[in-house]
Order: C-alpha cells, then sequence, then structure tokens
C-alpha cells in the first residue's frame, strides 16, 4: 500500500475522518436550541438556584450597573439611618436645620465667667457663700465633709464626680397681650426650681416693642425641668445649651486649699513654742499671710461650687418678627444653612462608604482570592487532564 | 461522507450588541453561531474524548453553557467561534477530569471513524492506519489537529482557544501534522 503523496492528501483523508453526530443527536440538540437550552440538571433546585443563574447571565456592563445601583441604594438608606439616629441623639441634628430650638450652641466662656462673677458679687452673702462647696470633691472622693456637703447641699448638680458649669439661653415668642402673663409664668417658673432672678425688665407696646428679658440663676440640678417649664409658656424661638467642665480648677483650688490649712495649723503650733518676742512676730506675720491666702482660696473655691451648682439663664420675651421660629418662615435657613448641612449628608454618606468598604472589602478580598485560587486549580486540572 | 468542513460564515458579528439590543440580537447571532458551528463543535469535542456518547453529552453542555453567557461574551477579545470552542475545550476537559476521578473509561477510536461501506480496501486501510496514527498522537497534538481540520478553524482562533500565539500555534499544528504523516507512512 502507498503512503500519502503529500500534506494535502493526508489533510484530505484527514478531514474524511472528521466525526460526524448521529441525526438524532442533532435533532434533540436543534429542539434544545429552540427552546432555550433549558437546563438538564437532575439537581433538585434551591430558592437561590434562579437568581444566580439570572445573575450569571447578566452581562458585565448591566452586572456592574446592577451592583451599583446596589451599592448606592444601600449608602443612601444607611446614610439616612446614621444621619436619623444622630439627630435623635444629638438634640441639634444637622438634619433639623430648621430647629435652631434645639440646636446646642457653646456661649462665650468669658462672657459666662463674667456673668457668674456679677451673680456671685450680688448674692454674696447668702447660702451659697457660707461654705467652699466643692472643693476636693472630684480628686478626693474620701474627703469626706467636703464631698458631702456637695451632694447633699440644695444645689448638688454634678454628673458623676464632674464639676460641669451649665447655661442656657432662650428666647420665646409671645403676642404683645401675652406678654405680661408669660413674666409672671417665668417668675413662677423660676421661683418653683428655686432659681434666682438677678434682673427682669418687662415692656408693654405694640407688636414688636413689647417684650421682656430675664437674667436667672436656676440650680444646675434642676436647670432641665426650668427650661422645659419655660419651654411650656410660650413659643420657642431659639433654645442654645452649653456647657464647661471646671473640675480641674475646682480640684486645684480645693488642693491648695488643704496645703494652706495645714501650714496654718503648723504656724499655729510653731507660734505656741515660740521662745521669744521676735520670734513670735515673724510666726504672726507669716501666719496672716498664710490666713489671707486661706482667705483668697475659699473665696475661689466658693465662686467655682456656685459655677457648678447655679446655671446662668437668659430669657427673652420676643413680640412681633422676632417671635417667629425660624422653621415657621424659613427665614433663618439660608444658603450657608444649606451648604452645610449638604456637607454634613455627604461626610456622613463618606463616612458610611468608608465603614461599608471596611467591612465588605475583606470579605470581597477573601472571595476573590478564593475564586482565583479555585480557578487556578481547575485550570491545573484541565491542562493535566490533556497531558 | 466526504464533506469538507466549511469555515462557518456570518457569524462573527457581536453576540451581544448593545446592553439595550441585547436579548434579541444575541440571540439571533447566538442562533446563527449554533447553526454553523454544531457539526464542528461535535467533532471536535469528539476527538478530545473519544466516546461518542461523552461526545454528545460535552458538545450539549458547551452549547448550554455558551447560551448562559451569551451576553457576557465580547467581541473585543475576540472571534465568537473561538469563544464557542474555548468554552467546548472547558467542557470536555472537566469531562476528561471526571473520568480521571472515576473509572478509566476505554475508548475505541475506530468508534468514532466510520467507514463507507462502498469504499475500497486500500482506502480503508488507509483511512484506518490514519485513525490509529492519530490515535498515537500526544492530546495536546490531536487537539490541534481537530481543531484546524475537523472544525475548521483558523491559526488564530486555535491560538486563541488553546491560549498560545497565532505563530505558535501554526508552527506546533505543522509538527502535529508531520509527526501524523510519519506515524501513517511507518504503518503504512
Amino acid at each position: 500500500m502507498e503512503p500519502f503523496r503529500d500534506d494535502n492528501e493526508l489533510i484530505a483523508e484527514l478531514r474524511a475522518l472528521r466525526p460526524e453526530p448521529s441525526q438524532e443527536f442533532s435533532a434533540e440538540l436543534d429542539e434544545r436550541a429552540a427552546a432555550g437550552f433549558p437546563r438538564r440538571s437532575s439537581r433538585p433546585d434551591s430558592p437561590l438556584t434562579a437568581p444566580i443563574a439570572r445573575l450569571r447571565e447578566l452581562s458585565p456592563r448591566r452586572l456592574a450597573f446592577s451592583g451599583g445601583a446596589v451599592a448606592l441604594a444601600t449608602i443612601a438608606i444607611a446614610t439616612v439611618v446614621v444621619a436619623n439616629g444622630g439627630s435623635k441623639s444629638d438634640p441639634g441634628g444637622y438634619l433639623s436645620p430648621l430647629r435652631p430650638s434645639e440646636r446646642p450652641s457653646a456661649l462665650s466662656h468669658s462672657e459666662h465667667r463674667d456673668g457668674n462673677q456679677g451673680a456671685a458679687e450680688q448674692s454674696s452673702g447668702t447660702q451659697y457663700e457660707a461654705e467652699p462647696p466643692v472643693v476636693g470633691a472630684t480628686s478626693a472622693p474620701s474627703a469626706g465633709t467636703a464631698a458631702s456637703q456637695v451632694d447633699t447641699g440644695p444645689y448638688a448638680s454634678k454628673a458623676g464626680n464632674r464639676n460641669v458649669e451649665r447655661s442656657a439661653e432662650m428666647v420665646l415668642g409671645a403676642e404683645p397681650a401675652d406678654v405680661a402673663s408669660d413674666a409672671a409664668a417665668v417668675f413662677d417658673a423660676v421661683h418653683a426650681v428655686d432659681g434666682i432672678v438677678l434682673s427682669s425688665s418687662v415692656r408693654g407696646g405694640a407688636e414688636g416693642e413689647a417684650g421682656a428679658s430675664f437674667d436667672l440663676l436656676i440650680p444646675s440640678a434642676k436647670l432641665s425641668d426650668a427650661l422645659a417649664a419655660f419651654s411650656a409658656i410660650d413659643t420657642v424661638v431659639t433654645r442654645h445649651e452649653a456647657t464647661d467642665d471646671i473640675t480641674a480648677p475646682t480640684v486645684r483650688t480645693g488642693e491648695q486649699l488643704r496645703d494652706s490649712r495645714a501650714r496654718i495649723d503648723g504656724l499655729l503650733v510653731q507660734l505656741a513654742g515660740a521662745d521669744s518676742d521676735e520670734e513670735r512676730a515673724a510666726v504672726e506675720a507669716e501666719l496672716r499671710a498664710e490666713r489671707r491666702h486661706a482667705a483668697a482660696l475659699r473665696s475661689e473655691a466658693a465662686k467655682l461650687g456656685r459655677r457648678a451648682n447655679l446655671s446662668r439663664v437668659s430669657l427673652r420675651i420676643e413680640t412681633g418678627a422676632a417671635a417667629t421660629p425660624a422653621d415657621e418662615n424659613g427665614a433663618n435657613w439660608g444658603i450657608d444653612d444649606a451648604l452645610g448641612d449638604a456637607g454634613h449628608i455627604l461626610a456622613i454618606a463618606a463616612a458610611v462608604t468608608i465603614v461599608g468598604l471596611a467591612i465588605v472589602g475583606p470579605l470581597a478580598l477573601i472571595a476573590l482570592l478564593a475564586w482565583l485560587a479555585n480557578r487556578a486549580r481547575v485550570r491545573r486540572g484541565r491542562e493535566r487532564a490533556l497531558a | 461522507m466526504n464533506r469538507r468542513p466549511t469555515r462557518s460564515k456570518g457569524v462573527n458579528g457581536t453576540l451581544t450588541a448593545t446592553t439595550e439590543e441585547a436579548p434579541r440580537e444575541a440571540d439571533l447571532a447566538f442562533d446563527r453561531l449554533y447553526r454553523s458551528s454544531r457539526d464542528d463543535v461535535y467533532a471536535y469535542v469528539a476527538s478530545l474524548v473519544r466516546d461518542q456518547a461523552a461526545a454528545e453529552e460535552v458538545t450539549a453542555t458547551a452549547f448550554e453553557r455558551a447560551y448562559r453567557k451569551r451576553c457576557r461574551f465580547d467581541p473585543g477579545r475576540g472571534e465568537p467561534r473561538a469563544w464557542l470552542f474555548g468554552i467546548a475545550r472547558n467542557a470536555a476537559l472537566d469531562e476528561l477530569r471526571r473520568r480521571g476521578r472515576q473509572a478509566e473509561l476505554v475508548a475505541d477510536p475506530a468508534d468514532l471513524v466510520s467507514t463507507p461501506a462502498y469504499e475500497s480496501a486500500e482506502a480503508s486501510e488507509r483511512r484506518l492506519a490514519l485513525a490509529a496514527g492519530l490515535a498515537r498522537l500526544e492530546p495536546r497534538e490531536r487537539e490541534l489537529i481537530a481543531l484546524k481540520f475537523f472544525a475548521g478553524l483558523a491559526n488564530a482562533e486555535i491560538a486563541a482557544v488553546v491560549g498560545v500565539s497565532e505563530s505558535n500555534a501554526g508552527t506546533k499544528l505543522h509538527r502535529a501534522v508531520t509527526k501524523l504523516r510519519e506515524a501513517c507512512d511507518g504503518a503504512l
């Protein structure tokens, strides 16, 4: 038998060897093609089979669009949830720009302290001056007397062991005819919480002219009750609250006062044992100076105690345009507020995205690595199968 | 029986077209691809798995997989036939892996070679010698022969299917043909 003359003859013979499908198989495959290649899997379908199959059929572009839309929707929902949660925990939530009455706004500390000093001067001689009440209460819970005085005194107000100075500003809106009755209600509310009216002014007149203003000292422990009572008197236009932690100066003053007292005691002992007039005179002079120093420290401690125990409240009753809450006419809410709120919402969205990435990122990385490893394993297996 | 496998025509259009037209256009393009490639895919798969029943099963699986993925075909990454044969190759290799894990199947190459009754004894003998030579080739060489002469793929398409460069595919193919010829000459 002759071998192949050339490659063409070999190739022609080779093509004749081509395996052909049977007619039955071709017909069956054509039917399946016409039916859209229904699945032949004998495995029972799980509830996830159909969605996963649909996902696999999606083009990468559609898959990317769908994934992006789902991610955006998730971020939007999480942003709304976080923002709403924040506005609940924070009375001045940024998503409620039309409710400035609930937004805390720090008062000027210097203004605040000046005011308290003034208050101390006006109320000098009252029971609050009798004893430095808060000295040593924070850093030395075992200091006994001083601490118990603070905790059981009529104006004990500390949250935990901190000495916190609180202040508030409030503006109420009223009709001119209601100014007098509102002012009376303010007095009643102040007395109900054992507060002090440092100054008051009530003006009658037409809308915009009539009004009242009050400068009040309210026991810090009852400040919330007092503000709630004021809020119930008429429409709240604005309400600002501020806090200032004065624990450090309070503790420092208390320690200095204890040291001064110890030095006085030592000087008294020294005085009792003085042998000469010169020595006695020298010790007495030193004793006078130390007593002056101790008095100054007691005064400072008393001031700090008052600042912690009494909150200064500035309350005004307004009529006319100033009496309209911002959220009723929106006049006080402008571009700046809008930009601020938009910036805040974007910041929340960015934070949500970062947190989401921090959670999803590692999981996605693990899944990607697992997928790549599996793909490499399958490829190696396929190549080995052909070898 | 001596039908020369023809290169598919008219299936070089995209399977996906645009996203909006995707379902209809992709279905039509896939239908054209199926009709032009059905027998070619079977011939290629049969030469790989060397078992008629398995070849039918793998061919059906390959088309099923390709149909499910038709919207994900990216025309920028190659020809539709190369894409389809890539899927068929994976399905066939999966079948070979499965066989490797299970019992070793003994395939008879002669089952896949039909000899017309009217052929002369000499022609029949040459064909059997060719089939035997083909069976003695390395699987990778047999795959190249099948892709080229059974399925009718161009060298560029073969390169895309097996994952080598076009020139490399041509070189390997030439070596395989030479080896096959030597095997046949030795037998004859």
